[in-house]
């Protein structure tokens, strides 16, 4: 059931394209014939409960698992993932994790370094590049795997949670950066979250997952007024609705 | 789950047992294959990191140094005292130095040294590599498109294939000074007629196979931590079960490859 309509811009074709989509885990089906496109320049949120499926669609995206059914398209092969557990090497520092991202372009040192000093200071993590992960903060560790997944400047970027963890301040910068991003690069974004602030800042549409569908589709604005009895119990934090606990 | 449906599941009859240990042993071995495979045609395309590998020659050699070394003293010891205490009863003293020596470069060496890294070394890379895996480390990698073989197995890889034949002729010498001491001390044996009964035994084809045994130990430590870490997915506690799991593979199969050169180089005609 999906309500909103997808803002297809004039001609240009998707840079994500994600055709009836299916995924079971040992037996239990998690993606039921999930659909949704994303264009260049545009960020689309994927809100839902734990457990709904939200991260397997990015690690579908971005070529980590692969559907049993339904199709992904992709415009650009050029695709940074934000995870949702940072995923940072412990064996490298901060420097060398942005490096790895930068090996297969054969860059001199001095451009290599300049990239990834750039991208630190984007996250404020300068004074950090030889650090190694453990001695971090969750919120800073979280910063570093963002500028990691950023350090190629791709044309698509998937964020797991970006800001969860973070203190508002921090969350704030990161969705001004990612807002920033996707008007810089015109990238297609992907934003899973389940902060508030995050999905009604950076999005510019909303797509609420349920039970291994999109349920419901609109703008922001729509989401927060949204009479729908799915998105009206989300959007409101209520326990009144059709999504009891533990049912995803 | 209740207590009954806990206890029905782990009271397997003794053929479903074997069913499930035979065949998740056999996908590791399948698994184990593949990764030599893709292991050695990233080494022919020339695809090795030297700094990285250094760097694993150093944890997997130096770091082991010690402990190979006081295994193999002990070895030396015990295996010197009862051959010689044999031997003299049959006035075989001259034989005592050749006999001991064949056994340490021959099955010891190799085995110590074979043993000690998998202890060593192969329980750390299949813990290493199985966090990795549950921390999304390796997916993160693949996101990157850095193949982890590549970047994982391959710098492990060659740096154990340096460094364990180092090892295992170490151990070797370090058991026949531990054998030509003991031999001294309890059978009053002369270091000189042990050392000329070693020369007259040992042949260049001893070292060869030595070599053989040692590249294979290296080889099986290796592919057997790195294929159980690589394809290990779950939580915190599949890590100490991983670890387990790889050096209960690499230590028996240390023991039976080490048979199959012996029985393929050395069996009587
Ligand atoms: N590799 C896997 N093997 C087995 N089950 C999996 C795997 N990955 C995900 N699942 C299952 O799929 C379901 C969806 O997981 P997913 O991580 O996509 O949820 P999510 O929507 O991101 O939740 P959260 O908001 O808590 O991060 C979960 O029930 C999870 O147990
Ligand atoms: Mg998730």
């Amino acid at each position: 059931m999906v309500v909103g309509r997808p803002s297809e811009k004039s001609g240009n074709a998707p840079m994500i394209e994600v055709v009836d989509l299916w995924k079971s885990f040992n037996g239990r089906t998690v993606l039921k014939g999930v659909n949704f496109k994303v264009w260049a320049g545009e960020t689309l949120a994927i809100i839902g409960p734990s457990g709904c499926g939200k991260s397997t669609i990015l690690k579908h995206l971005c070529g980590l698992l692969t559907p049993d059914k339904g199709e992904i398209i992709k415009r650009s092969d050029e695709i940074g993932l934000v995870f949702q557990s940072s995923a940072l090497l412990n064996s490298l520092t901060v420097g060398e994790n942005l490096a790895l991202g930068l090996r297969r372009r054969k860059l001199s040192k001095r451009e290599q370094s300049e990239i990834i000093m750039e991208k630190l200071k984007l996250v404020g993590l300068a004074d950090y590049i030889n650090t190694y992960p453990p001695q971090l903060s969750g919120g800073q560790q979280k910063r570093t795997g963002f500028a990691r997944a950023i350090v190629n400047d791709p044309k698509i970027i998937l964020y797991d949670e970006p800001t969860t963890g973070l203190d508002p301040v921090m969350s704030t910068i990161i969705e001004d950066y990612i807002i920033e991003l996707e008007h810089e690069l015109k990238a297609a974004s992907i934003v899973v979250t389940h902060q508030l602030s995050t999905w009604s800042r950076t999005a510019d549409r909303v797509n609420l997952m349920f039970a291994g569908n999109m349920v419901w589709e609109g703008s922001p604005t729509e989401a927060l007024q949204s009479e729908d009895q799915y998105m009206k119990q989300f959007a409101h934090a209520t326990r009144q609705g059709p999504m009891a606990a533990g049912k995803v | 789950m209740n207590v009954t449906a806990q206890f029905k599941r782990l009271a397997l009859t003794p053929q479903e047992m074997f069913e499930t240990w035979f065949g998740s042993g056999l996908q590791l071995c399948g698994q184990t294959i593949i990764m030599f495979v893709l292991t050695l045609r990233c080494i022919i395309k020339g695809q090795i990191d030297w700094s990285e590998v250094w760097r694993q020659c150093y944890f997997i050699g130096v770091n082991s140094f010690v402990v190979v070394a006081i295994t193999a003293v002990f070895t030396g010891f015990a295996m010197s005292l009862q051959i010689a205490r044999e031997l003299v009863l049959f006035g075989a003293d001259t034989a005592i130095g050749g006999v001991v020596s064949l056994a340490l470069i021959r099955e010891i060496g190799p085995i110590t040294a074979g043993v000690m890294v998998a202890g060593r070394v192969g329980s750390a890379i299949a813990a290493e590599l199985t966090t990795m895996m549950v921390t999304e480390q390796i997916d993160a990698l693949t996101v990157m498109r850095i193949d982890p073989v590549q970047f994982l197995v391959v710098p492990r890889y060659v740096a154990a294939m340096l460094m364990v034949p180092l090892l295992s002729i170490y151990a070797m010498f370090i058991g026949l000074l531990a054998g030509i001491n003991i031999a001294h001390i309890a059978a009053n044996l002369p270091p000189e007629t042990f050392m000329d009964s070693v020369k007259q035994t040992i042949l260049d084809r001893d070292f060869t196979v030595h070599f053989i045994k040692a590249g294979i130990n290296a080889t099986l430590v290796i592919m057997f931590s790195c294929a159980i870490g690589l394809h290990t997915r779950g939580g915190a506690e599949d890590v100490g079960i991983a670890t387990t799991r790889s050096i209960v593979w690499t230590m028996t199969m240390i023991f039976v490859f080490n048979y199959i050169v012996t029985s393929l180089t050395y069996a009587p005609r």
